[in-house]
C-alpha cells in the first residue's frame, strides 16, 4: 500500500510542475510583451514629437 | 470585461480544483484490485478529453480561418492547440506513474501508448511551425491545415484501444458489456473533467490575451517602419 502511495505522490508531483511551469511561462511571456508593447508605444510618440 | 471572465474562470477553476482533490483522496471508495493508485485515474484521464476538446476547438478555428482570413481565429486555434498540448502532456507524463505498479513497466509500444505519443509531437510540431515560419499569412494556413491532420490523429487515438488489442486497457466508459464504473466514481470523474474544461477555459482566455498583444505589437512595428 504504502509503495503505491509512493506512484500516486510521483504522478501527482509531476502534474503539478507541469501546470505550474507553465502558468510561470504564460505570466513571463506577457509581461515581456506588455513591456515591448510600452516601449514601441514610447518609440512611436517621441517620433511623433521630433 | 475579458480580463473580468478570464479571472472568474480562474477563481472558479481553483475552487473546482480543491473540490476535486477532496473528492479524489477522500471521497471517492478504493478501487480493489489496484488500490489507491488508481486514483490517479481521476487526473489522468480527464486531460485526455480537455486535449481532445482543445483540438476540436483549435480545428473549428483553423477551418474558420481558412473560410474568413480573420486572423483572430488564428489567435484562438494556436491558443487552443498550446494549452491542449499542456493537457496532453499531463496525460501522458501521468500514465507512466499508473503503468509501473499496475503492469511492471512504465511504457509499452501498444497502439494507444504509440499513437497518443504521436500526437503529442503532433502538438508540438504544431508549435515548432508557429515559430518557423515568418510570414504571419503563411503561418495561419499551414498550421490551420497542420490542425486538420491533428483532429485525425486524435481521433485514431481515441479508438486506438477499440480497433486495437491493446496493454492499455479497453475502455472503461462506453466500452461496451463488461465496462463501466462505480456511479461514485463516475462522479468524481465527470467532476474532474467539469474542473479540468473551466481550467482550460481559464488558459485559454489568458493565452489569448497574449496573442491580442502580440498582434498589437506587431502592428506598432509596422508603424514605426513606415514612419522611419
Amino acid at each position: 500500500m504504502e509503495e503505491n502511495f509512493k506512484w500516486l505522490w510521483y504522478a501527482f508531483s509531476a502534474a503539478w510542475v507541469l501546470v505550474v511551469a507553465y502558468l510561470f511561462s504564460l505570466s513571463r511571456r506577457e509581461s515581456k510583451l506588455r513591456d515591448e508593447l510600452e516601449s514601441l508605444k514610447l518609440m512611436i510618440q517621441e517620433k511623433r514629437q521630433k | 470585461m475579458k480580463n473580468r471572465s478570464s479571472a472568474i474562470l480562474a477563481a472558479a477553476s481553483g475552487v473546482m480544483l480543491v473540490i476535486t482533490l477532496y473528492l479524489t483522496f477522500l471521497w471517492v471508495p478504493m478501487e480493489r484490485t489496484m488500490g489507491v493508485v488508481q486514483r490517479i485515474f481521476y487526473f489522468h484521464v480527464p486531460p485526455f478529453f480537455v486535449a481532445g476538446a482543445a483540438i476540436l476547438a483549435g480545428l473549428v478555428a483553423s477551418i474558420r480561418f481558412l473560410i474568413t482570413r480573420d486572423y483572430r481565429f488564428d489567435d484562438l486555434a494556436v491558443s487552443a492547440i498550446e494549452v491542449g498540448w499542456v493537457f496532453d502532456s499531463i496525460n501522458l507524463v501521468m500514465g507512466p506513474f499508473w503503468a509501473r505498479p499496475v503492469w511492471g513497466i512504465w511504457w509499452t509500444w501498444d497502439a494507444r501508448l504509440t499513437s497518443a505519443f504521436v500526437l503529442w509531437l503532433m502538438f508540438a510540431g504544431y508549435l515548432i511551425l508557429r515559430r518557423a515560419v515568418d510570414d504571419p499569412s503563411a503561418r495561419a494556413v499551414m498550421c490551420s491545415v497542420v490542425v486538420i491532420f491533428q483532429a485525425v490523429g486524435g481521433v485514431i487515438v481515441y479508438m486506438a484501444n477499440r480497433w486495437w488489442r491493446t496493454q492499455h486497457p479497453q475502455p472503461v466508459m462506453g466500452g461496451g458489456q463488461g465496462s463501466g464504473l462505480d456511479p461514485r466514481m463516475w462522479y468524481v470523474f465527470l467532476f474532474s473533467l467539469a474542473t479540468m474544461l473551466v481550467l482550460f477555459g481559464a488558459l485559454l482566455q489568458t493565452r489569448r490575451r497574449l496573442e491580442r498583444l502580440r498582434r498589437e505589437i506587431d502592428g506598432l512595428r509596422r508603424t514605426v517602419h513606415s514612419e522611419a
